[in-house]
C-alpha cells in the first residue's frame, strides 16, 4: 500500500527536486530581477474600462494611475495624478493636477487627458464595460492646463472612492487616435510599469518605468520586469510554482495552499478580501425558473445552506458570513435590519412543502469560480429536494447568461473594484442596472437615494432599508467573503491586501 | 489515375462544403447570435440594429452563402470576446499546433515502428505481447492525467523540463510525448500486421533461405513494404491530432489552436469556434486527399476499386 | 476513404465447440472478462454495498485519507473527498455512471454506424457513395472540439453528453461494417439466399448481420472504452458530466487539484478507470483473436 502513500510520494518528488537543484531557477530570477506571474483568465481587453476581470484591475494599477490614491493600510486618500481636490457644490468636484508627469509615450499629462478620458468613458455609447463605475459622471471640464472640474449627474458623495479605484487616466491624444482597441494592443499609461510586450491571450510583459514621477503615493518600482502569463489550468500553475517556473500566483485553493506550506522554496500568504459571495436568484416574470418567484422557495434555500460551515471549511481563515450584498467595511453596508437565515433543514423543508414543492424541482446553477463551493451548495440543495445541475463557464459567458435572464441561480462573487462604499456593491445587482434580475422598484428607489443623498446618516438609512427588503425577499442568499491565498517564491517580499491587488511596484527581493 | 484523382477531388470538395454547412448550422443552434454580438447590456433596439447590420434577419441559406463567400476570401469575421479579426488570432496560433501535431506523429512513428517490427518478428511470443502492452498501456489513462504525471516527474521531480509555455523547443517535449503516445497503438498494429504478412511472403522466405542476414531482410525487404499503408494512416492521424490537442494544449498552456478553441468555447466566441472548426476539418480533408492520391500512385489497384 | 481500419477476411462462423475451446485458452480474454464482470457487479450492487450516500457531504470531515493511512478509519475505507463525501461510495456509484456512458454511447453509435455500414456494403452503388460521403464528412469533424462546443451550448447533463458522443462516434462502426458486409455479400450462401428470393431485410438480418457480428463486437469494445475516456477529457475541460454526479472522469478531474499532495484522491478513480478501459480493450483484442480464422496459439 506504500504506493498510495502521500508522504512517500511527496518525499520522493521533493527529494528528486532537491537533487535537481529546485531552488536554482528562482535564484536566477532574483538575479534577473524578474517576477514571473501567472493568471488563469485572459482579459478581453487590457484597457481598464473595457474588462471587468481581476487581472484587468491588477494590470490597470501597474500601468496606469488614478487621480486619487487610497492607502490600502489606512484607507486615507492621497493625491496621485491630482494633488488637491474640493467640492465646489453638491455636484461639482474641482481637482488640481500634478505637474511634470509623463505618459509612457512621452506625452505630458495635462487637464486635457482627464477631460477626454472621463468624457469618453462616461458616454454610454462608448460601452465601457462596468457602467456603474462611470455613469455618475455627467461631464468633465478643463479650467486650465492643470485644473479640472468633474460634474456629476446627481449628488454623488462616493466619487472620490471611484476616482481612487477603477477610473484611470489615459493619454488623450493617443486614446483619441487608437481607441480601446489600440489601447489593448499597445497600452500606454503613466504608471510605475509600462507594457513592453502584449501577446493577446498569451502573455503581457511589464517593464519598470524609469521616469515614473517621484513624491507620489506609489514608490519607485524595484523589480525590473513582470512577466504575466495566462495559464488556464490552476494545476499547471501550481506545478510551475513547485518546479520554480513561476515566482508568484494567486487564488490558490485553500486546501492546496495548506499543503503547499510544506514546500521549503515557497511562502504562502493569505488575506481576507472584500470579495463577497452570494447566490443570486432570477425573480422577475421572465425568470427561467418560475419556482424561484415564490419567496418561500427562496427562504427555503437560504435556510438549507450552511454558510458558517462553508466559510470555515471551504474558504478558510479570514472569511466571515455576511447578511447583506455588500462588504461589511463598506460605507452604508448596514445589515442590522436584514433577517438572518440560520441553517435549518426542518424549516427549509417545511417552506418547500408550503410552496407546493415537497418533492423539489430541477434547476441550473450558473457559476464561474470556486467550483467546489458551487458543488457544496448543490449538495445542500439536494437535501431539500432541489436538484441543481452546474453550468460552469467563464465570467463573461455567465454574465451574458445572467443579463439575458437565462440563469435562474447564479453563484456570484463581487469585489466592488475594491471601492469601500456600498454604492459599488449592492446597486450593481439591485438598482435596475444590467445585472439586476429581481428589479424591485422599491429597492431601486432606496438605492438611488443612498447613492445620491449627501447626508451620511440619510445615506445609511436608505441603504439599511434596501438591505432589509433584499433580505426579506431573499433576492439573493448572502454567503461570505473570500480569502485569497498567494504563493510566492520565498525570496520575494510582498504584502497581501483586502483588495486582492498585488502591488508589484512595492515588491522587492529579500 | 486522372479520373480517380478527379473523383477524389470532387469528394473532397463536397465534404469540405458539407463541413462548412455543419459548422455554420451547429453554432446557430445556440440561439440568437445578434444578442451575443450586441454585447452585454445591449438594449432591444441595439440588438435589432445588429441583426440588420449583420444581415441576421435574412434567410439562413442566404446568410450561409454570404458567410461562406467571406470565409473563402479569408475574412473570418470579428472575435466577439477580443473584438479583433479572427484571422489574426488564428494565424498567430496555427504554427504552434502544427509543430505539436507533427512532432507527436514523429514520436508515434519512432515508437511504433520498432515495436511493430519486433512484435512481428517474434510473433506470438512474450515479446510480441510486451510490445503491444507498451503501446496500449498508457491509453487506459485519460490523457490529461498522463500529462500531469509527466509534469510531476520531469518538471517537479527531476526539474528537467519546463511545465508550460510556448517559448522554446523544451516546451514541446512533454506535450509531444503525451499526445503522440495516444496515437501509437493503431500505428503499431498496422506495422505489425504488415510485417507479419510480408515475413510470410514467398520472396522473404526465399531471401532468408538464400542466407541473407535476417536483419537486412527484415529492414530492406520487409519494412519497406509494410510501411506503405502507414503513410496513409499518418495523414489521417495528423488530421486527428490537429483536432485532438485541445486537452494537451490546455494542460501545458501551449498557445495553439486547441487552446484558442477552448477559450472561445468558454467565452461563447462563435466566430472563432467556427473558424477553428472549419480550419481543422478542411485540414483533415486535404490531408486524407493527399494520402489517397499518394496511395493510388503507389498501388494501382486502388484506382480501380 | 483512407481511414485505415483493419478488416480481417470474413469466414463462416467458427464452430461453437472450437470457439469455446479458443475462448477458454485465451488468457487475456478471460482476465479482461473477469475484471469487467467485477466492475459491472460493483455498479449493480452499489446501492446495496455502499456504506454511505454518495451525495451526502460533511464539510467538517473533508479529505479524510483512506484506511491504510494513520489518520484513516474504517468508517470511510477509501477516505472522503474535498466536500467530505464518502469516496468508496462515490467510486462504486461512479462505476454506474462510467459504464452507462460507455455502453450507451456504444449502443447509439453502434446502431447508427451499423445501419449505415450495412446499407453501404450490401447495396453498393449509389447508396455506398452517399454513405461514404457521410462517413468522410463525419471523419473530417474533430470530435473533441465539436463535442465541447455542443455541450457548452446546450449544457452538460449526462443525457446530453451521451447523446453527443453517440452521435459523433459511429464512424468506425460504419467503416468496418461496410467492408465486412461487402465481403459477406459475395459469399455463396448469401448469393443463394438472394437467388431463393428471400427479402432484402431478411437476408441482411439473418445472413449478413450474424456473420459480421464479431467485427461489430470488437469495434464496440474500442468505442465504449474511448467514450469513457472522452467523457473524462470533457470533464477535465469542465464540460463533461456535471457535479454532483460521480462519474469516474469527473472524480479524476476534480481530484487533479490534489494530485501533487494527496495522490490517492486521483489514484483511486484513476486506477478504477484504467482497469475498466484495459479490461474492455483486453476483451476486444481477445475476441478479435478467437474469432479470427488463423487464431493465435
Amino acid at each position: 500500500m506504500t504506493f498510495f502513500s502521500t508522504r512517500w510520494l511527496f518525499a520522493a518528488v521533493l527529494g528528486l527536486a532537491m537533487a535537481a537543484g529546485l531552488a536554482a531557477p528562482a535564484e536566477a530570477q532574483k538575479r534577473q530581477n524578474t517576477i514571473r506571474f501567472a493568471y488563469d483568465q485572459v482579459p478581453e481587453n487590457v484597457d481598464p474600462f473595457f474588462n471587468n476581470v481581476r487581472i484587468g484591475v491588477i494590470i490597470a494599477h501597474q500601468v496606469w494611475d488614478t487621480l486619487i490614491y487610497r492607502d490600502p493600510k489606512t484607507n486615507e486618500y492621497r493625491g496621485q495624478l491630482a494633488t488637491a481636490w474640493r467640492w465646489i457644490d453638491e455636484k461639482t468636484l474641482e481637482l488640481d493636477l500634478r505637474r511634470g508627469v509623463k505618459f509612457h509615450n512621452g506625452a505630458e499629462f495635462t487637464a486635457d487627458d482627464v477631460v477626454f478620458t472621463l468624457n469618453f468613458v462616461a458616454n454610454p455609447a462608448n460601452r465601457s464595460t462596468t457602467q456603474s463605475n462611470v455613469n455618475w459622471i455627467d461631464r468633465a471640464e478643463k479650467i486650465d492646463a492643470h485644473k479640472v472640474r468633474i460634474i456629476t449627474k446627481r449628488p454623488f458623495p462616493a466619487a472620490i472612492e471611484y476616482l481612487a479605484g477603477p477610473i484611470v487616466i489615459h493619454p488623450a491624444a493617443y486614446y483619441q487616435q487608437v481607441g480601446p482597441k489600440g489601447m489593448n494592443e499597445k497600452p500606454v499609461g503613466s504608471g510605475p510599469y509600462r507594457v513592453v510586450d502584449h501577446q493577446i491571450g498569451r502573455s503581457i510583459t511589464l517593464q519598470r518605468n524609469p521616469d515614473y514621477f517621484r513624491d507620489g503615493p506609489k514608490p519607485q518600482p524595484q523589480i525590473e520586469r513582470i512577466v504575466i502569463r495566462f495559464i488556464p489550468d490552476r494545476q499547471t500553475q501550481v506545478a510551475e510554482m513547485l518546479s520554480g517556473g513561476l515566482d508568484f500566483i494567486m487564488n490558490i485553493a485553500p486546501d492546496q495552499a495548506q499543503q503547499m506550506r510544506a514546500v521549503p522554496t515557497l511562502q504562502i500568504v493569505s488575506g481576507g478580501t472584500m470579495r463577497i459571495v452570494f447566490l443570486n436568484f432570477a425573480t422577475t416574470e421572465n425568470s427561467p425558473a418560475p419556482q424561484l418567484r415564490d419567496v418561500r422557495v427562496r427562504r427555503a434555500i437560504a435556510h438549507a445552506i450552511d454558510r458558517q460551515t462553508m466559510a470555515r471549511q471551504l474558504v478558510g481563515e479570514g472569511s466571515q458570513v455576511i447578511n447583506a450584498i455588500c462588504f461589511p467595511s463598506q460605507f452604508g453596508c448596514d445589515a442590522s435590519q436584514a433577517p438572518v437565515y440560520d441553517f435549518d433543514l426542518g424549516k427549509a423543508r417545511a417552506l418547500m412543502a408550503e410552496a407546493g414543492f415537497p418533492n423539489g424541482f430541477d434547476i441550473e446553477l450558473h457559476a464561474y469560480r470556486e467550483r467546489n463551493q458551487s458543488e457544496a451548495m448543490i449538495n445542500y440543495l439536494r437535501a431539500i429536494g432541489i436538484r441543481a445541475t452546474l453550468r460552469f463557464g467563464q465570467y463573461a459567458a455567465m454574465r451574458d447568461q445572467v443579463r439575458a435572464n437565462r440563469a435562474a441561480m447564479a453563484h456570484q462573487t463581487w469585489g466592488s473594484f475594491s471601492i469601500n462604499d456600498t454604492s459599488a456593491s449592492t446597486p450593481v445587482y439591485y438598482k435596475g442596472l444590467d445585472d439586476d434580475i429581481s428589479r424591485d422598484p422599491k429597492v431601486i428607489e432606496l438605492l438611488e437615494r443612498g447613492d445620491t443623498v449627501t447626508d451620511p446618516q440619510q445615506r445609511i438609512a436608505a441603504y439599511r432599508e434596501a438591505h432589509r427588503i433584499i433580505g426579506e425577499q431573499v433576492y439573493s442568499v448572502p454567503l461570505y467573503n473570500l480569502v485569497t491565498f498567494y504563493a510566492a517564491s520565498r525570496d520575494l517580499e510582498f504584502a497581501a491586501y483586502p483588495d486582492e491587488l498585488p502591488r508589484f511596484w512595492e515588491m522587492r527581493w529579500k | 489515375m486522372f479520373s480517380y484523382t478527379l473523383k477524389r477531388l470532387a469528394l473532397a470538395a463536397l465534404v469540405a462544403l458539407a463541413v462548412s454547412a455543419l459548422a455554420f448550422v451547429l453554432l446557430r443552434l445556440s440561439g440568437d447570435v445578434a444578442i451575443a454580438i450586441a454585447g452585454e447590456g445591449a438594449r432591444a433596439e441595439d440588438i435589432a440594429a445588429v441583426r440588420q447590420q449583420y444581415g441576421l434577419d435574412r434567410p439562413l441559406v442566404v446568410q450561409y452563402f454570404d458567410w461562406l463567400g467571406r470565409t473563402l476570401t479569408g475574412d473570418f469575421g470579428q472575435s466577439l470576446y477580443f473584438r479583433t479579426p479572427v484571422f489574426g488570432l488564428i494565424a498567430d496560433k496555427i504554427q504552434t499546433t502544427l509543430i505539436l501535431a507533427l512532432a507527436a506523429i514523429l514520436f508515434a512513428l519512432a515508437l511504433s515502428i520498432p515495436l511493430g517490427v519486433m512484435a512481428a518478428v517474434w510473433q506470438n511470443s512474450w515479446i510480441d505481447r510486451l510490445c503491444l502492452w507498451i503501446a496500449v498501456a498508457g491509453q487506459a489513462l485519460p490523457n490529461f492525467f498522463f500529462a500531469l504525471c509527466l509534469i510531476m516527474v520531469f518538471s517537479i521531480g527531476l526539474g528537467w523540463l519546463p511545465v508550460s509555455g510556448t517559448d522554446g523547443w523544451e516546451n514541446f517535449i512533454m506535450p509531444t510525448v503525451a499526445l503522440g503516445y495516444y496515437v501509437t497503438p493503431p500505428f503499431m498494429r498496422l506495422v505489425r500486421a504488415g510485417m507479419v504478412e510480408v515475413l510470410n511472403a514467398d520472396y522473404i522466405r526465399t531471401a532468408r533461405a538464400k542466407g541473407l542476414p535476417s536483419s537486412t531482410v527484415i529492414i530492406r525487404h520487409g519494412l519497406r513494404n509494410a510501411l506503405v499503408p502507414v503513410v496513409a494512416l499518418t495523414a489521417v492521424q495528423l488530421g486527428f491530432l490537429l483536432g485532438g490537442s485541445i486537452v494537451i494544449e490546455t494542460v501545458f498552456a501551449l498557445d495553439g489552436l486547441g487552446y484558442l478553441a477552448y477559450q472561445a468555447i468558454a467565452q461563447k466566441d462563435f466566430p472563432v469556434i467556427q473558424a477553428v472548426l472549419m480550419l481543422l476539418s478542411i485540414g483533415y480533408v486535404l490531408l486524407t486527399l493527399a494520402a489517397d492520391l499518394v496511395n493510388a500512385w503507389i498501388d494501382p489497384r486502388i484506382r480501380v476499386g | 476513404m483512407s481511414d485505415i481500419v483493419q478488416v480481417p477476411p470474413v469466414v463462416a462462423a467458427v464452430a461453437p465447440s472450437r470457439f469455446r475451446r479458443r475462448v477458454l485458452k485465451h488468457k487475456g480474454l478471460l482476465i479482461g472478462s473477469a475484471i469487467f464482470a467485477a466492475i459491472v457487479l460493483m455498479a449493480l450492487l452499489a446501492p446495496f454495498v455502499s456504506p454511505h450516500d454518495p451525495y451526502a457531504q460533511d464539510l467538517t470531515n473533508r479529505l479524510v485519507p483512506p484506511v491504510w493511512y494513520e489518520r484513516g478509519s474504517w468508517l470511510h475505507p477509501l477516505g472522503t473527498d474535498n466536500l467530505g463525501r464518502d469516496y468508496l461510495s462515490r467510486t462504486l456509484y461512479g462505476a454506474q455512471i462510467s459504464l452507462l456512458i460507455g455502453l450507451s454511447v456504444m449502443l447509439i453509435s453502434g446502431f447508427i454506424g451499423t445501419g449505415l455500414g450495412l446499407a453501404a456494403g450490401y447495396f453498393g452503388g449509389r447508396v455506398d457513395l452517399v454513405v461514404t460521403f457521410i462517413i468522410t464528412t463525419r471523419l473530417a469533424l474533430p470530435v473533441v472540439l465539436v463535442a465541447l462546443a455542443v455541450v457548452a451550448m446546450v449544457g452538460g447533463t449526462l443525457g446530453i453528453v451521451i447523446a453527443v458522443l453517440g452521435l459523433l462516434k459511429w464512424d468506425r462502426f460504419a467503416v468496418v461494417m461496410r467492408s465486412a458486409t461487402q465481403q459477406v455479400r459475395s459469399l455463396d450462401y448469401v448469393e443463394a439466399a438472394r437467388a431463393a428470393g428471400a427479402s432484402q431485410l431478411r437476408i441482411i438480418l439473418r445472413e449478413v448481420l450474424p456473420n459480421v457480428m464479431p467485427h461489430l463486437i470488437v469495434v464496440g469494445t474500442v468505442e465504449a472504452a474511448s467514450a469513457i475516456l472522452l467523457e473524462a477529457a470533457l470533464s477535465f475541460l469542465g464540460l463533461g458530466v456535471q457535479p454532483p454526479l460521480p462519474s469516474w472522469g469527473l472524480m479524476i478531474s476534480e481530484a487533479k487539484n490534489f494530485m501533487f499532495f494527496s495522490f490517492w484522491l486521483i489514484a483511486i478513480p484513476g486506477s478504477a478507470l484504467a482497469l475498466l478501459v484495459l479490461a474492455i480493450n483486453m476483451i476486444g483484442d481477445g475476441l478479435r483473436d478467437v474469432t479470427a480464422p488463423d487464431s493465435r496459439s
